[in-house]
């Protein structure tokens, strides 16, 4: 039972009159009877139980954004079509390409009683700009040049220039800008709001033992009206995604964050269960070193591209839980999603064996490692890919086996040849494409570089017009596919299982949580 | 006499001490050499490089290997292990260490009881009834015992009696500290799971030490003598053949702190084992030099123990 640290927040002390279900009882979470238990979420996150900070300028690890969007809003958020409503702003409008303005929402109160103002999101957004802060989020701001609070409830945000992605990394999602208190932040500093975070989320911080379980109970001021209807939110760290769902059919806990491929079959079949699922915000591909043989060669990248079966893959690794890629933007984004298939991207032996025999390595080449981590289904990716890569066209692709950490380092290195790589929860096309493959992404780890590709990501972040912006973007994957930039695989299905008297839960595509905790009720 | 088992017990520690240090700098020296990087575990993938940068000035991870070394190793002889880098940021590791070292003894103790209980019973039924069919069941017993995979039994324990039967929870774990009883229930599944191969193990150990015991030449003068056979076994087989067992359940320590971690993952309980499991994977050096150190300092001190039991039970072993 890890860590009584004194955060200032003892644990289980209960911090306001009507919010008694915690702490009523001396049991824990798990052994409660669930009749008893009417007035508690147990919600689940499995798959991790690391949480470092709660403090959302600073948060970077999925758990952490699971409950930071619980105890927090931020001016706008997604609703259940991806689209971007106002949260605590009441409006917003733009007011010239350069110029976001936000009508706040009057009256909302920050958990210690406090009300939120403009001058709060200023010193949010400044805050994350900070040198010295350092925040991992600081890339969503790096764009703004001045946020300007012309009254308590109006404030307006200029960037350098038009900035497209922008309004969704202000959302409540894995952008870090959350609306915070200055006058906390201020009085007890980052280190300590990172542990005792003050929002103006349905839920605040009760309790916490670290690397096992965060409590939190209702906040009674919270502005959306009859919300939340659960006086206590009880989230425990579960390690395994498998010891999740055992959680889960035990009656230990309602609602669980994931749950593995494998099983997802047969929870379907399951009465007392049920169990939402779509394609998420991710793309899975195989990452190729242009700088060094044998992908430095346009031929021999298209050969690979088109001898290995993404659909195949799909079925084999996802137990058909996703759809296969024929780009980096996923289908969720729907305005920029591309569903045709590519020529580069389709499985096709005599093609792949005929742009072979074009390469520099027509007559031979010797092992190429490609990198992958765990025992779970990212090493399954590149199984069933060297395999059937392998067959296709007789190379000697091998598994190379690492750690997640590892694999990562040696990709932004350049020690690597080809390696599975994906990323989850990015909300704009322009974290697919654009940071990834042109030539100065910060997530262009691989070499590649094509100047039309540049010019169109450059001309997508200035795009201010959703349809003509995803035009774009469809264009400039035409591109990267045609080079073979990355070899996309699938994007994978993300899963919420839930007993099935949870009622109230919208998931959304970059697999939210924490934030549907307000609307959930145990019918 | 006294003085002589002083001066035993006080070299064995300071013997102990010494093997605690160079284990806890050749730990250090390997988890350096490893490649990967702290500021990525707790940061992720998509912290820009001046955020990694920041993060590495404030930890000291920018300073020479040696120079890390030494403000760990200033920190520890003040008994301070420093502030947890990525698996708990920012909270004291002592703190961490506090809150599972108690789950770890728990349950590990709750293991070993139930070991100790399951193996003296069929160790000492197999030995008395040699060669006939209770002895045959339970060295069969004994051998499934050893070869069926921990997780799967534990799997199997779950399925049976938590989504079966519903007598426990299938997941979850009640620290001791926190409620005794509580630990006692929600802890048995995983304590049987790990008591079975052990307990198979014991079995087995004593089974053979008892037979072995038992042809010994003052045995066989005992039986002359014309003791009853129930006196022979307690006060010349039973005992003497207590030292290799209990020398075995020493042994075993070792696996009950770091080799039970698949069993915590799937109970859910928050041990050392997973402590250790997970720092080292998000490269939490102090985090790891601390259960490494804290691991080291157990297993001394249990060898200790069981020579000094050892000693007690065979006089002669002080010599």
């Amino acid at each position: 039972m890890p860590s009584k640290h004194e955060t200032g927040i003892h644990r289980r002390v209960v911090l306001g009159a009507g919010v008694a279900a915690a702490a009523g009882t001396a049991l824990p979470w798990f052994a409660r009877p669930a009749t008893a238990a009417a007035g508690t979420l147990r919600a689940g996150i499995a798959g991790y139980n690391v949480i470092n900070t709660l403090d959302p300028g600073k948060h970077s690890l999925i758990p952490e954004a699971y409950v930071v969007w619980a105890m927090f809003n931020a001016l706008v958020k997604f609703n259940g079509k991806m689209e971007v409503v106002p949260d605590l702003a009441e409006s917003f409008a733009t007011k010239d390409a350069n110029t976001l303005e936000f009508k706040l929402r009057p009256g909302v109160k920050f958990h210690d009683g406090s009300e939120m103002t403009g001058d709060d999101v200023k010193f949010t957004i400044e805050r994350l700009q900070d040198e010295k802060y350092a925040s991992p989020n600081k890339g969503k701001v790096s764009e703004v040049k001045e946020v300007r609070v012309v009254d308590p409830l109006t404030v307006q945000i200029v960037t350098n220039k038009a900035f497209a992605p922008l309004l969704a990394f202000l959302t409540n999602a894995r952008t870090g800008t959350q609306i915070v208190p200055r006058k906390v932040v201020q009085a007890i500093g980052d280190d300590a709001f990172g542990k005792q975070p003050v929002g103006t989320g349905a839920y605040k911080l009760t309790g916490w033992k670290a690397n096992e379980s965060v409590t939190l109970a209702a906040h009674d001021a919270y502005f959306v009206k009859g919300q939340p209807s659960l006086a206590t939110v009880e989230i425990p760290l579960i390690a395994e995604e498998s010891s999740g769902v055992t959680a889960l059919k035990g009656g230990q806990i309602d609602l669980t964050s994931t749950a593995p491929f494998a099983d997802v079959p047969t929870l379907e079949q399951d009465k007392s269960l049920k169990i939402v699922k779509q394609p998420g915000m991710n793309c899975r591909f195989i990452a190729v070193n242009h700088r060094k043989p044998p992908f430095d060669d346009v031929h021999f990248r298209r050969a690979v591209s088109m001898a290995f079966d993404r659909n195949a893959m799909v079925k084999v690794v996802l137990f058909g839980e996703g759809v296969p890629s024929h780009g980096l933007i996923p289908p969720s984004l729907a305005y920029a999603y591309d569903a045709k298939p590519r020529e580069i991207s389709v499985f096709n032996p005599e093609r792949a064996k005929a742009e072979l025999a074009q390469s520099k390595y027509a007559t031979g080449l010797g092992e190429v490692p490609i990198l992958t981590w765990g025992s779970s289904w990212w090493k399954r990716i590149v199984e069933v890919f060297a395999l059937q890569v392998n067959q296709t066209l007789g190379t000697k692709f091998t598994v190379e086996v690492n750690e997640a950490n590892t694999v990562f380092a040696r990709q932004k290195s350049g020690d690597f040849q080809g390696s599975v790589w994906g990323w989850l929860g990015p909300v704009d096309p322009d974290e697919y494409v654009g940071e990834v493959l042109s030539t100065k992404g910060w997530r262009n780890f691989y070499g590649y570089s094509n100047p039309k590709l540049d010019a169109l990501a450059e001309l997508g972040r200035a795009e201010l017009d959703l349809a003509k912006r995803g035009a774009i973007y469809k264009q400039a994957e035409d591109i990267a596919i045609e080079d073979a930039a990355v070899l996309p695989c699938f994007c994978s299905n993300i899963h919420n299982i839930m007993a099935a008297k949870v009622q109230g839960f919208t998931q959304l595509p970059y697999s939210n949580f924490g934030d549907q905790f307000a609307s959930i009720t145990m019918g | 006499m006294f003085p002589k088992a002083a001066l035993y017990v006080g070299g064995r520690l300071i013997g102990a001490a010494i093997t605690v240090l160079v284990g806890a700098i050749a730990v250090y020296v390997v988890m350096k050499a490893a490649p990967g990087d702290p500021a990525l575990a707790v940061l992720g993938e998509n912290a820009r490089p001046e955020a990694v940068a920041a993060f590495r000035l404030k930890h000291h991870l920018d300073q020479p290997f040696w120079s890390q070394l030494a403000i760990w190793l200033g920190g520890l002889a003040r008994g301070d292990f420093g502030l947890s880098l990525t698996i708990a940021g920012g909270i004291p590791i002592s703190e961490l260490i506090a809150a599972r070292l108690p789950v770890t003894v728990f349950v590990g103790l709750y293991a070993v009881a139930i070991a100790v209980l399951i193996s003296l019973a069929m160790g000492t039924v197999a030995a008395l009834r040699r060669g006939r069919a209770l002895d045959t069941i339970a060295t069969s017993v004994a051998v499934l015992g050893i070869s069926m995979p921990d997780f799967w039994l534990s799997y199997m324990l779950v399925f049976a009696f938590a989504l079966g039967w519903r007598l426990f929870p299938a997941y979850g774990f009640t620290s001791p500290v926190d409620s005794v009883a509580q630990a006692i229930y929600s802890g048995f599944l995983p304590a049987l799971a790990i008591a079975a191969p052990m307990a198979a193990v014991f079995a087995r150990m004593l089974r053979t030490s008892l037979l072995e015991t038992a042809s010994r030449e003052y045995v066989v003068a005992a039986r002359s003598f014309g003791f009853s056979p129930g006196f022979v076994f307690r006060h010349y087989v039973f005992r003497n053949a207590l030292i290799p067992y209990l020398t075995i359940i020493g042994l075993q320590i070792r696996y009950l702190l770091g080799g039970v971690v698949v069993i915590e993952r799937i109970f859910g309980i928050q041990g050392m084992g997973s402590l250790m499991v997970d720092a080292a994977f998000a490269r939490d050096y102090p985090t790891v030099l601390a259960c490494t150190v804290v691991f080291l300092g157990i297993v001394l001190l249990v060898n200790v123990v069981v020579d000094l039991v050892c000693v007690a039970l065979d006089p002669r072993r002080s010599t």
